[in-house]
């Protein structure tokens, strides 16, 4: 059946047409016998299907309706999305609390532990230093070393042992290239005394980040300068490596103060490393790249990364 | 409390039955089965959804929770409720007559071999209409589809099931019913 009609009929029949469609269906209808014995038809088939009885019994529907409301109903969610009750809210805030609380207390902490080292070195200046005049142990860390000049050392005063002192940390900044974004910024130097477990948190941390600058490392390894697209992929790295430094930088300062000598060398040569490559320019020569590259084999940095953060993930599990 | 348990008995009552036979057909007759599902749907209503939307809006709830219900069915097994469908049909007890009985099961095992063999989605929809009788906008909401799509899925089924109709056993058989 060739008709145009055809699906016009199914919709007349289910009286979804428009008034002026359905007279023009119907004018149509008159004249045409394929579309009167096609409606008759699909009339035919409506009453078969709707008068399909189904086999319910009376019996099973109350026993149905008994059931369900028997059964209780729980407070049934009004809305659609996140709904927090009083007793959620009291829950954080009192989290929120407890926070804000701890960091504080941790803060004060921090600063009385401060506080009574300097009065520690200020009670110890005036005792007499063999190795060099009270003056000279005051003085503050220099920016840069002077060569053969005698540094500060550790007094061998027993008496002061109780408390272990902490040498301030020397922090020599090299200020960056014109051209580069970070300059080196070598360890504190911390005693072996202040040897702490690292919190779960750091090892997490740390392992992340060493699968992350591995892959760097490799993807970096991998760069074609020759091919088409190599300044892209080499600013994607560049864009990877940058992030990364921040990151070292800070893992190695907590490893440096939770004593983790392994952890903090590790990222110690891998830094400059993330530096070089966070500072290459948008277009670099291949010697540059091929000096990173060989330092990156030389130093033997992706198989240590990767039995590191190997290791540090099967200790958190 | 008790208004919403008599409210919710109305609808129980008015739309339980057709759900089930909507079940049954969608099904291929599997009574049990289809009174089970029907039974959940109305769980589930009264449950999770009863007092969060209209009246009106609960029936296509109903009607989409159950078909997805049975679209689930469908998946784990088709042949696992048969056996005992067919038992329970003959331990059913059977009010009319002999021959008026035949006929009706000779008419019922007719449609709903020819539904079966129409794509799940146009045997919804054409169920939803004829039996149902709802528009093609509520088809469209019930089945999360557009309203052309539905006029299509029921166009397609009704000319597949003429054709089959017609080669089984001739139309003509049924014809003067619906031309009346």
């Amino acid at each position: 059946m060739n008709c145009s009609f055809t699906e016009k009929i199914s919709s007349l029949i289910d009286g979804e047409l428009t008034a002026a469609e359905a007279r023009e269906v119907e004018r149509h209808l008159i004249g045409c016998n394929d579309c009167q014995q096609l409606r008759a038809d699909f009339l035919s088939l409506r009453t078969q299907i709707a008068g399909y009885e189904t086999s319910l019994q009376p019996a099973v529907q109350k026993r149905a309706l008994k059931k369900i409301l028997g059964t209780e109903r729980p407070v049934p969610a009004r809305r659609l999305g996140w709904s927090f009750g009083p007793s959620a809210i009291a829950f954080a805030t009192l989290v929120i609390a407890a926070a804000v609380i701890g960091l504080l207390f941790y803060q004060s902490s921090k600063k009385s532990e401060g506080e009574s080292q300097r009065v520690a070195q200020q009670t110890q200046s005036p005792s007499p230093v063999p190795s060099g005049s009270g003056e000279q142990s005051r003085q503050q860390p220099q920016a840069t070393p002077e060569p053969g000049r005698e540094q500060p050392q550790p007094s061998p005063n027993k008496g002061n042992d109780e408390t272990p002192r902490r040498q301030p940390s020397k922090k020599i900044v090299r200020e960056p290239k014109p051209g580069e974004q970070f300059a080196v910024v070598p360890a504190p130097v911390q005693p072996a005394e202040t040897q702490t477990i690292r919190s779960a948190d750091a090892q997490t941390l740390t392992a992340m980040h060493f699968e992350k600058s591995e892959t760097l490392l490799l993807a970096f390894r991998n760069v074609r300068l020759n091919e088409p697209g190599a300044a892209k992929e080499v600013g994607y790295e560049r864009k990877r490596a940058q992030q990364l430094v921040l990151q070292n930088m800070m893992l190695r300062r907590e490893a440096d103060a939770g004593g983790d000598v392994q952890i903090s060398s590790l990222l110690e040569s891998l830094e400059p490393i993330l530096i070089d490559i966070a500072n290459l320019p948008d277009r670099p020569d291949e010697n540059a790249v091929r000096v990173i590259r060989q330092r990156v084999e030389r130093k033997n940095i992706v198989p240590l990364l990767r039995v590191n953060s190997t290791a540090l993930a099967r200790a958190l599990d | 409390m008790a208004s919403e348990d008599a409210e919710f008995t109305m609808l129980f009552q008015d739309f339980y039955p057709s759900l089930c036979r909507f079940l049954e057909c969608l099904l291929g007759g599997r009574a049990p089965l289809a009174q089970d599902l029907a039974q959940e749907s109305f769980l589930q209503l009264h449950r999770t959804a009863w007092g969060t939307m209209p009246v009106g809006e609960a029936r296509f709830w109903l009607y989409r929770v159950a078909r997805n219900m049975a679209i689930n069915e469908f998946r784990k097994s088709h042949t696992r409720y048969r056996l005992f469908d067919r038992v329970v049909e003959v331990m059913s007890p059977r009010a009319r007559n002999p021959e008026q009985e035949y006929e009706t099961q000779e008419r019922k095992t007719l449609v709903l071999e020819m539904l079966q063999t129409l794509p799940e989605d146009q045997r919804t929809a054409l169920l939803l209409r004829e039996q149902e009788q709802l528009s093609y906008r509520e088809i469209g909401q019930v089945l999360n589809v557009s309203e052309s799509k539905v006029k299509v899925d029921i166009f397609r089924a009704r000319a597949s099931l003429r054709e089959r109709w017609n080669k089984v056993s001739g139309l003509s058989r049924y014809a003067g019913v619906g031309n009346s």
